[in-house]
């Protein structure tokens, strides 16, 4: 790790609007972090808190209300910036009537990857996720999991610096989840940068250097995972549990008088016959 | 380059395995071949109505193919998410919009040509069919060749598309669906070419030819209010951009059917049509999509 900052965010924030620009929500709201070379940086949150936002702001695809984004030392919509990122977003976004094969080849093509290369590239990341003997299948036919893989495939096709994972394990079996891991464990060792989000927090704590926990678009928590002084979980839990919890007991209540009242009607009922 | 390549390539792959495309394409050659030609002319003209029949389709269905094509394709793109794929990848928005927008054209261009070819096979056919009437004044026997040549226009793409949907990928329009259109455009060409005193009773007949047209004309307006302000604009621009240019491919053609020559001036007409809308539109999507959130 050399402490170089490969993402800045200073005093981010994000409102959306609605079609007569009035604000709607505020998403991300005074957001500072930064990630150094060559770490596994978690964001954590609960749904709703954020996350994706912050993250697709990174990637350019959103444009901050206030605040500097900087991927790089660069503006995040810079083409020399992206370059040097692969991103795999929380739900697989696929052209349906692509073979996993041209799936691939197309996102090696948007990399500007020469074809030769491409093919040589497209066929090592589907054999290592898996795939290889189904590479001429459309994708629109594959399940969950096989879209996932070829997601992630094609998010490592241009060889990134930087690696932005969205919810890496989001519909994967146990077994893949599992080598999803290993994956991201040999990726990071081998130099690369990589962010993540995620909602298991046993799978972060296995994963992260270092995590940020958000709520409602702020920074709660902050810090290495080995220094948090407890399981990630119940630190977790604590910095946002209270504010997220449900409110059980009205409904509760409501059922439980519903039940009793019924209970009446039935024993009013027996006594009537 | 590559990268422009990439998008082009996708998405004229997307836009030519649309159902609709083929759908377009059918109504398209079957009004080319059949609609206005049995009912509004004598085969005395046959040239003529060949012309008109063949670039009034390829107008009329080339806008609904344009409207659709593009507008779908930029509309899966962002819907799906693989816009978000596409815009994390080292590629500017302006390059993707653009190179989005000539695999659309690319997907036009086998349209465009497709009904072209047909066109100027029919024109050449009844060029000959004339001569051989004017000269043995039996233009009866003319009737079965134009009709079994008009019908293996039309089966053309059905059969290109059975087979794609057999032995490709691609998954067209339920063949049953497609046979049914088929065999209530032969029963109408039919009784059309071979009872030519009983035309006036055929109208409904014509107006079922166009049909397929005009649902499609429906649909995608129906498409259009759906969209928000900016992005009907932008298929306002798309239709600008892509059907100007049809109209200029119409003085080519017309030009091409009196004598195989182009003369310069059409070609400029076309130039001057067609390039102030396709800037228009590159411009105002380019501003669109640079300045746009993509969630």
């Amino acid at each position: 790790m050399t402490g170089e900052g490969i993402i800045e965010l200073v005093d981010v924030r994000k409102t959306f609007r609605d079609f007569w620009l009035r604000p709607t929500v505020n998403a991300v709201d005074g957001l500072s972090l930064s990630v150094r070379r060559g770490e596994v940086f978690g964001l954590l949150g609960p749904n709703g808190s954020g996350k994706s936002t912050t993250i697709k702001m990174i990637l350019g695809l959103l444009e901050p209300s206030a605040g500097k984004v900087e991927l790089f030392g660069l503006s995040p919509r810079s083409v020399e910036a992206r370059r040097r990122l692969g991103y795999l977003p929380e739900l697989s976004y696929l052209h349906p009537f692509l073979t996993a094969k041209e799936t691939l080849g197309y996102y090696a093509g948007l990399c500007g990857i020469p074809r030769a290369e491409s093919r040589d590239r497209t066929r090592q990341l589907l054999d290592m996720v898996g795939l290889a003997d189904v590479s001429s299948r459309p994708v629109g036919g594959f399940s969950k999991g096989m879209a996932r893989r070829v997601a992630l495939a094609a998010s490592l096709v241009g060889r990134p610096e930087l690696l932005v994972l969205d919810e890496p394990t989001s519909g994967l079996d146990p077994i893949s989840t599992k080598e999803v891991k290993t994956l991201v464990k040999a990726l990071a060792k081998g130099g690369m940068t990589i962010l993540t989000t995620s909602h298991l927090l046993a799978d972060a704590e296995d994963i992260c250097d270092r995590v940020m926990i958000l709520n409602h678009g702020k920074s709660v928590a902050e810090g290495k995972v080995g220094e948090l002084g407890t399981s990630l979980e119940e630190f977790f839990l604590a910095k946002v549990g209270d504010a997220d919890s449900f409110k059980l007991a009205p409904f509760l209540s409501q059922s439980e008088a519903t039940t009793t009242r019924s209970e009446n009607e039935e024993a009013a009922r027996d006594n009537r016959d | 380059m590559r990268s422009v390549v990439s998008v082009v390539k996708a998405t004229a792959l997307e836009v030519l395995s649309e159902p609709l495309t083929l759908l377009v394409q059918l109504a398209a050659l079957t009004m080319a071949v059949l609609a206005p030609a049995f009912h509004y002319h004598q085969f005395g003209e046959a040239t003529r109505m060949a012309r008109d029949a063949g670039f009034s389709a390829l107008f009329t269905c080339g806008s609904i193919m344009a409207v659709f094509g593009t507008i779908r394709a930029f509309r899966r793109e962002i819907e799906s998410g693989t816009l978000q794929m596409a815009l994390s990848h080292p590629v500017s928005r302006g390059g993707f919009f653009v190179a989005k927008t000539l695999g659309a054209a690319v997907a036009y261009l086998v349209f465009a040509a497709t009904v072209l070819a047909t066109s100027l096979t029919i024109i050449e056919g009844a060029r000959v069919g004339g001569a051989y009437a004017e000269r043995t004044g039996d233009i009866a026997r003319l009737s079965g060749p134009f009709l079994a040549a008009g019908v293996a226009v039309m089966l053309l793409p059905l059969v290109i598309g059975a087979a794609l949907n057999r032995f490709a990928r691609f998954r067209f329009v339920p063949t049953a669906i497609a046979t049914a259109l088929m065999l209530a455009l032969l029963a109408g060409g039919a009784s059309s070419v071979l009872d030519p005193a009983l035309l006036p009773r055929h109208l409904p007949v014509a107006a079922l030819l166009l049909c397929p047209a005009l649902v499609l004309l429906a649909a995608s307006a129906a498409f259009a209010v759906r969209f928000k302000a900016n992005a009907a604009a932008a298929a306002v621009g798309i239709v600008a951009a892509l059907c100007i240019p049809a109209a200029g491919n119409y003085y080519m053609a017309d030009a091409l059917s009196k004598g195989g020559v182009v003369p310069w001036s059409y070609v400029a007409i076309a130039a001057i049509a067609a390039l102030p809308a396709a800037v228009a539109f590159l411009v105002l999507g380019i501003r669109f999509i640079g300045g746009r959130d993509v969630s």
